[in-house]
């Protein structure tokens, strides 16, 4: 604690601050929820807190099929939006599912991209959307996959003096994310499993969070769905695959054992959601 | 940092003297005298320091007070100035809804944003999983959720 807290109004302003520090001397503060935790526990103990909150940044919008997330707009912004929920079920079920309502009031899409916590239940769903990051920085403009943008836990494809200005999901896709907790609200996942159809091959994506130093695509898994409903015999091989391909490791939230088992029973399940959307449970919307 | 016309409960705050780092939990509690908001975990997860921003349900221990600049803060205090507010206040009275009253300011704040914000024919189990952001470590969540339950059925 015992930081300046500076809130520019221009994106080159905000780079200009970040490029002309040294590393770790300025936090970049978007909804908090995250940073402010490391703030308290002194884990992070920047001199400036740079914060995003006056910049232009919260626009939620779609240009043909490409859906473009304002990297500050609250998540509880993009849970209430009905064209995102209809089109990417899996971003709506990611987005409900992180802590809780006061929560997600204040965090951001960009805040949990860029925080890169290995436990993020909303980079396996980018992942498995083709999501990318649009960065600005003092060099310019540039974009970069999710799967490039997240290096490990906590590590980014940021440079000195770059932020993240927005996320876009090429195109809608019948998705889903189920996840596994010893409490649904204010947790985190013990497995995390997402699922999405896409236009091109592979036609399924499986990504995995909440167990792996970083969040992963499943390829082993994809490779064993081909069918646009795929029927049992193919679900079950995926789900064999996920289960022996994950990257999992025991920790204080589960072991490895459980995992592999869990795995398993969640890609059957988001595989069931996404083929069968009608039988998806019916929320408040 | 100039404070803009930020507003606690309909009243201008003059929040320049407040430091940089400072929570708005602590302003609410140390400067304004707003103990109505309580401090639980402090990490986000109780929900004990839930107060509206702008009529949205925010995390007073994990929110700057300078991020705040420019809103309407609505703290327990008065809360029952609403509508809404008034009828979960009045639904955690019938319903015996407190015991040790920690949890309680977050419950009724977190209620009155969740039933402004949602149209009142939400189902009651969609009501109750958006309440899972506060914790009670006494009551027990029956009469709590009987509270839940009345103040939907009040509004309607």
């Amino acid at each position: 604690m015992g930081f300046t807290l500076v809130a520019p109004e221009r994106p080159e302003e905000a780079c200009e601050i970040l490029a002309s520090a040294a590393p770790g001397q300025v936090a970049v503060l978007a909804g908090g929820t995250d940073l402010l935790l490391d703030l308290d526990s002194g884990r992070s103990h920047p001199d400036r807190v740079l914060s995003l909150r006056r910049l232009p940044w919260r626009s939620l919008q779609w240009n043909g099929p490409t859906l473009t997330i304002g990297s500050t707009l609250p998540l509880s912004e993009i849970e209430v939006d009905p064209v995102v929920r209809a089109r990417i079920p899996g971003l709506w079920d990611a987005i409900h599912g992180v802590g809780s309502l006061q929560l997600r009031h204040r965090a951001t899409l960009g805040g949990n991209l860029g925080r890169a916590s290995p436990t993020s239940d909303l980079i396996p769903m980018l992942l498995a959307l083709d999501a990318s990051v649009e960065i600005v920085g003092v060099q310019g403009i540039r974009s970069v996959p999710v799967d490039e943008f997240v290096l490990a836990s906590r590590s980014t494809a940021l440079r000195v003096g770059e932020l993240i200005a927005s996320i876009s999901i090429p195109e809608a896709r019948p998705s889903a994310y189920v996840w596994q907790r010893v409490r649904p609200s204010n947790d985190i996942s013990q497995v995390g499993v997402a699922v999405a159809r896409a236009s091109r091959a592979p036609f399924w994506r499986v990504a995995l969070g909440g167990v792996t130093p970083r969040p992963v695509r499943l390829p082993e898994a994809e490779r064993e769905l081909r069918a646009e409903r795929p029927l049992t015999p193919e679900v079950v091989r995926a789900a064999e695959a996920a289960a022996t391909h994950a990257p999992f490791a025991t920790d204080k939230r589960a072991t490895e054992t459980y995992r592999r088992q869990l795995v398993g029973v969640l890609v059957r399940r988001a595989i069931a959601m996404v083929s069968a959307p009608l039988d998806r449970p019916v929320g408040w919307a | 940092m100039p404070a803009g016309s930020t507003r606690v409960n309909g009243a201008p705050v003059d929040l320049s003297e407040v430091p940089d780092d400072e929570r708005l939990l602590d302003t609410l509690r140390w400067r304004l005298a707003l103990r109505g908001t309580k401090e639980g975990c402090r990490t986000g997860d109780c929900g004990a320091c839930t107060v509206l921003l702008d009529g949205r349900s925010a995390l007073s221990c994990l929110t700057l007070t300078h991020e705040v600049e420019g809103a309407s803060v609505t703290t327990v205090e008065a809360i029952a100035n609403g509508r809404i507010g008034e009828a979960v206040r009045d639904a955690f009275i019938a319903e015996g809804a407190a015991q040790c009253g920690y949890c309680t300011p977050g419950f009724v704040v977190a209620l009155t944003g969740l039933l402004a914000e949602r149209r009142a024919s939400t189902p009651v189990s969609d009501l109750l999983e958006e309440m899972g952001g506060n914790l009670c470590r006494c009551t027990g969540y029956g009469t709590i959720g009987r509270a839940i339950v009345r103040a939907r059925e009040a509004i309607r």
